[in-house]
């Protein structure tokens, strides 16, 4: 292309929305992690450090951290291991994989603020479906189970109101919705490899699955699964919708569910602390920059074919 | 290394006959090629030679054992695919060790960490037969780059590489050369040769490249529709073609086919020329078939009058495409060498033939054989 | 592969292996659907069934006394009603859910739109145009794909509240319009279409505004799809961003805020009708994936290749 100016006009949009939309408030979270400002007021002040020092001593941001690295290290991992394994199975069967397929995707489709409300009903204590079912089995041989013939004597648990419960109970619906997306990726990636590399490998003398799905398979896979992770870790670190439609006020028991979206949404909207939001705004930014970068570096590094 | 015998294999998929009564037969240290046009099933024979397909009924046997339901890693056989299917993500020398490892070492040296320490005396085995394979293909340069670093004729020597490794019975290669350009196609023709000489190894090679099958093999096998048409050494398949579709297969240019007549006695004549030979069939139509080369533009006051429609310049050699006057005919034929491009586009030519080799088929292409030699029937 | 050549005696174990497959998967599906038969069945069941949990799937769905009807001043016989038919109705004329349908329509659709505007011109040029600082354009976008929106709210709902632009359309409409994401889908499947298409356009005496509307849009039709259905999905499931800059004006809400208001005040009669509307707003996602299935994971894969 010789003297057209064509591509200013095409990139200068995005480019500038870019700017407005995407770099400009990381930039403005960051200033404003620096204040004390609060919408409203005609005027702030500039408390330096005062707000991150605030995140990393306090007790209650402490159960934050605590909260958002517990769901994360549940999400992750097993979404996309399950969306993995799911893909695996269904490749291999000769039939009804497509139906599978649908199945394990509707979770994706579905808004999870009204899933969320569901589960509520369906992990209600006394009437929800979970511990009804879980009662049903009361007396037969699923008692050898330890964890259910205690729950048949002194009662199965709240899962969404006790402590102990709680961040687990969120994390599993966080799986349930995801991990759907996953296999589908996975599966694409599956239907990718050439036959031939499992042929060569037969011919090598692979002669087991594991040996098949090390030599082939996963190398195979290292693409999808640095973009399976990527998204997977900034949608968990990003859970907001189920805590909120859970516990609306504070983050569940003793906080043992307050994410930083919550956090963020607690204090910056509902009590219009500003600063401290535009603090843990930057902080959760740092964290999925570094884990997003740190994972494509680490597996990067061993599954280039280049 | 091993003989190799396919008897009576058939395969169908779905509806589709693939592979109909096939058997085939190849000696200790003999290159084989399967060769023919696409669909023709020669891959699928290949594969249910490694088992990676399975036979729907006969049996196959490599070295006097039955190998029909041994899995192909136990077959002991090597494979060059046709996309080379090199691992991409490991370098050439870990391409090349994978069989090597996946035989050799226990389920606990294979390990990725522990392994090389604990079973350090076998690797380093591995490393020495990965080098010293590399060196026989002069591929030491790439072993520690990935395939995506190399070209199309690299790749194809790492698969090779990977197929030499360890000792297998034979070789089994599926138009490992189609992947490459022309030039350098010709020149693998004849290391490939080559390199079997120096492995005396058993080779099956399937190709659709009737020139490849020419230039390399001990004995080729011409396959159409599911069958094996014929087997045999190059030269015989060449110049003794067993029907019709073989003669039309082998030989490049193609050979030209002529509607003949036989009268009463046998005598043969081709639009309105006889040909000097007998057959033992009489009243009869008959194809004539005269290979390009057997065929020339000086053929005297008796010749086909024709005119140039078309010159084919292959630098070593010349070819005119001449339009029959008399018929709906054309006829491919070879320049003399020493007066090369004498006629041009357009001019009147008059062809002649070399009649001792001319070549006789039915209407339903089996081969007819002349009772007299030409020669004879000539003088007669 | 080749099991098949393995031979007969391999067969039964095949086949015994494959049942164990299916096991499996119908029990992840079980789990997976549990949320759905719990929304659907709620859905069509009376509130005492509900609160007692009677009446399996479908419910008895025999008539029952509608005590709001009574206090209304209904006779008794006339406020006899249909379980599925109240719960259905309520949920339409207790909410203006037809409105929460209609916005969600409108937002993201116009999201959509302006995506597209905005991200097909750069992702042409990125892709087929050849200009200075063109890597560096495409190095933001990369690094842009792991910023997560939600995450920088808390700046954009501030400059969003200082313009007075909360509660509006726009509030809901413009953090979307630019969408990186969009752009590297776009640049990805623009880098497979050959050259020589621009170029024989360019031969005919094409503009490049022509080039990338009448050209690059056609061809780009299923990238164009697999981003529709991101975007559309993305946006008509959002809660967090509307729960933000939407705070009491009901005619602004979005299906899911709708929803989440429908819980507020949700009491023992009122699951049945929440349950309704639940359902109302997930099925047309579901839908759609249903019948267009074979899009969606088309488009899905799309998004995954490097």
């Amino acid at each position: 292309m010789q003297n057209s100016r064509a591509h200013l006009w095409f990139i200068a949009p995005a480019l500038i929305l870019i700017f407005l939309i995407l770099m400009l408030p990381i930039g403005l979270a960051a200033a404003m992690s620096l204040t004390d400002y609060a919408l409203g007021n005609p005027g702030f002040n500039w408390v330096g450090l005062e707000n991150y020092e605030r995140i990393f001593t306090r007790s209650t941001y402490e159960r934050m951290f605590g909260a958002t690295f517990r769901y994360v290290a549940v999400v992750v991992p097993m979404s996309v291991g399950l969306g993995l394994g799911a893909a695996l199975l269904i490749h291999s069967l000769t039939r009804f994989g497509n139906l599978y397929k649908t199945i394990y995707f509707l979770p994706v489709m579905a808004a999870l603020i009204a899933m969320a409300i569901v589960w509520e009903f369906a992990l209600h204590p006394t009437v929800g479906i979970v511990n009804r079912s879980l009662e049903a089995f009361c007396g037969t041989p699923l008692e050898l189970w330890r964890w259910h013939a205690n729950g048949c004597e002194n009662g199965f648990p709240l899962w969404l109101s006790d402590r102990d419960y709680a961040i687990w109970t969120v994390a599993f619906i966080g799986v349930w919705q995801g991990f759907g997306f996953n296999m589908v990726l996975y599966l694409a990636g599956l239907t990718s490899i050439s036959p031939s590399l499992y042929q060569a490998a037969e011919m090598d003398g692979a002669t087991s699955g594991w040996e098949r799905f090390r030599l082939v398979t996963w190398p195979m896979l290292g693409p999808t699964t640095v973009f399976v992770v990527t998204i997977t870790i900034i949608r968990s670190f990003q859970v907001f919708d189920t805590v909120e439609a859970f516990y609306p006020q504070g983050g569940g028991p003793g906080k043992s569910v307050y994410v930083m979206m919550f956090a963020i949404y607690e204090k910056a909207i509902q009590q219009n602390l500003m600063g401290i939001g535009a603090a843990i705004t930057i902080v959760f930014l740092a964290f999925v920059m570094i884990l997003t970068l740190a994972q494509r570096w680490l597996v990067e590094r061993r599954t280039h074919y280049v | 290394m091993a003989s190799i015998e396919l008897s009576r294999i058939q395969k169908r998929f779905g509806t589709a006959e693939v592979l109909k009564d096939v058997t085939l037969s190849i000696a200790d240290r003999e290159f084989v090629t399967l060769v023919g046009p696409s669909g023709c099933g020669k891959s699928t024979l290949l594969r249910i030679l490694a088992g990676l397909e399975a036979a729907d009924g006969g049996t196959v046997q490599i070295a006097g054992q039955d190998m029909t339901r041994v899995r192909p890693a136990h077959r002991n056989l090597a494979m060059v695919f046709q996309s080379y299917a090199l691992y991409p993500h490991l370098t050439i020398a870990q391409n090349m060790a994978t069989p090597l490892k996946l035989r050799d070492l226990s389920r606990w040296a294979r390990l990725p960490v522990i392994g090389p320490l604990s079973a350090r005396s076998a690797y380093r085995a591995i490393g020495e037969q990965v080098r010293e394979t590399a060196r026989t293909l002069q591929i030491e340069a790439l072993l520690d780059r990935k395939p995506s670093q190399l070209s199309g004729g690299q790749r194809q020597r790492a698969a090779l590489g990977r197929a030499m490794v360890r000792q297998p019975v034979a070789f089994l290669m599926d138009e490992p050369l189609s992947n490459l350009d022309a030039a350098l196609r010709v020149h693998m023709r004849a290391e490939l040769s080559e390199l079997h000489r120096r492995l005396g190894a058993t080779f099956v090679y399937v190709t659709h490249d009737q020139a490849e099958a020419l230039t390399m093999s001990d004995k080729m096998a011409v396959m159409m529709g599911g069958r094996i048409l014929q087997f045999g050494p190059p030269d015989q398949v060449f110049a003794n073609p067993a029907t019709l579709d073989v003669a039309e297969f082998v030989g490049s240019p193609k050979i030209n086919i002529l509607p003949g007549e036989v009268d009463h006695d046998g005598r043969v004549s081709a639009l309105g020329r006889g040909i000097p030979a007998r057959l033992l069939v009489d009243g009869r139509l008959a194809k004539v078939g005269l290979r390009p080369e057997q065929l020339h533009l000086d053929g005297g006051a008796d010749g086909w009058l024709g005119r140039v429609v078309h010159r084919e310049n292959l630098g070593h050699d010349l070819y005119f495409h001449v339009a029959l006057d008399a018929d709906d005919q054309r006829l491919v034929v070879r320049g003399a060498q020493d007066r090369n491009g004498a006629e041009s586009l357009g001019d009147a030519v008059r062809v002649g033939f070399k009649p001792d080799r001319a070549l006789f088929f039915a209407p339903d292409g089996t081969r007819l054989h002349s009772v007299v030699p030409a020669k004879l029937a000539e003088s007669a | 592969m080749s099991e098949a050549a393995l031979g007969a005696s391999a067969t039964t174990r095949f086949a015994t292996r494959e049942v164990l497959k299916h096991v499996v998967l119908i029990l992840g599906a079980l789990v997976v659907l549990l949320p759905f038969y719990v929304m659907i069945s709620y859905s069509l069941k009376a509130p005492a069934e509900l609160m007692q949990n009677t009446g399996g799937f479908f419910g008895s769905q025999a008539d029952f006394l509608d005590d709001r009807c009574i206090l209304l001043g209904g006779t008794e016989a006339s406020c006899m009603v249909n379980p599925i038919a109240y719960n259905y109705d309520s949920a339409f004329r207790e909410a203006p859910l037809f409105r929460y349908l209609l916005n969600g329509i409108i937002v993201t659709v116009s999201i959509f739109v302006i995506q597209v505007i905005v991200a097909l011109p750069c992702a042409y040029a990125l892709a087929k145009l050849k200009f200075w600082g063109r890597d560096a354009v495409f190095g933001l976008v990369l690094f842009c794909l792991l910023i997560p929106v939600h995450a920088i709210s808390l700046p954009l709902y501030v400059v969003l509240a200082q313009l007075g632009l909360t509660n509006s359309y726009a509030a809901l409409v413009i953090p979307w319009t630019i969408s990186v994401f969009g752009i590297f889908l776009m640049r990805q499947f623009f880098m497979t279409v050959p050259d020589d298409l621009i170029d024989a356009a360019r031969m005919d005496g094409m503009s490049e505004y022509s080039i990338v509307w009448n050209v690059m849009l056609p061809t780009a039709i299923p990238a164009l799809m697999a981003f529709a259905i991101f975007s559309i999905v993305a946006h008509w499931n959002d809660y967090f961003w509307p729960r933000i800059v939407i705070t009491g004006d009901r005619s602004l809400f979005t299906p899911p805020l709708g929803l989440r208001e429908f819980r507020g005040d949700a009491d023992g009669s009122n699951f049945g009708p929440m349950m309704a509307s639940a359902v109302v707003i997930v099925t047309p996602l579901i839908v759609a994936f249903l019948l267009m299935q074979r899009r969606f994971i088309e488009g899905i894969t799309l998004s995954g290749m490097k």
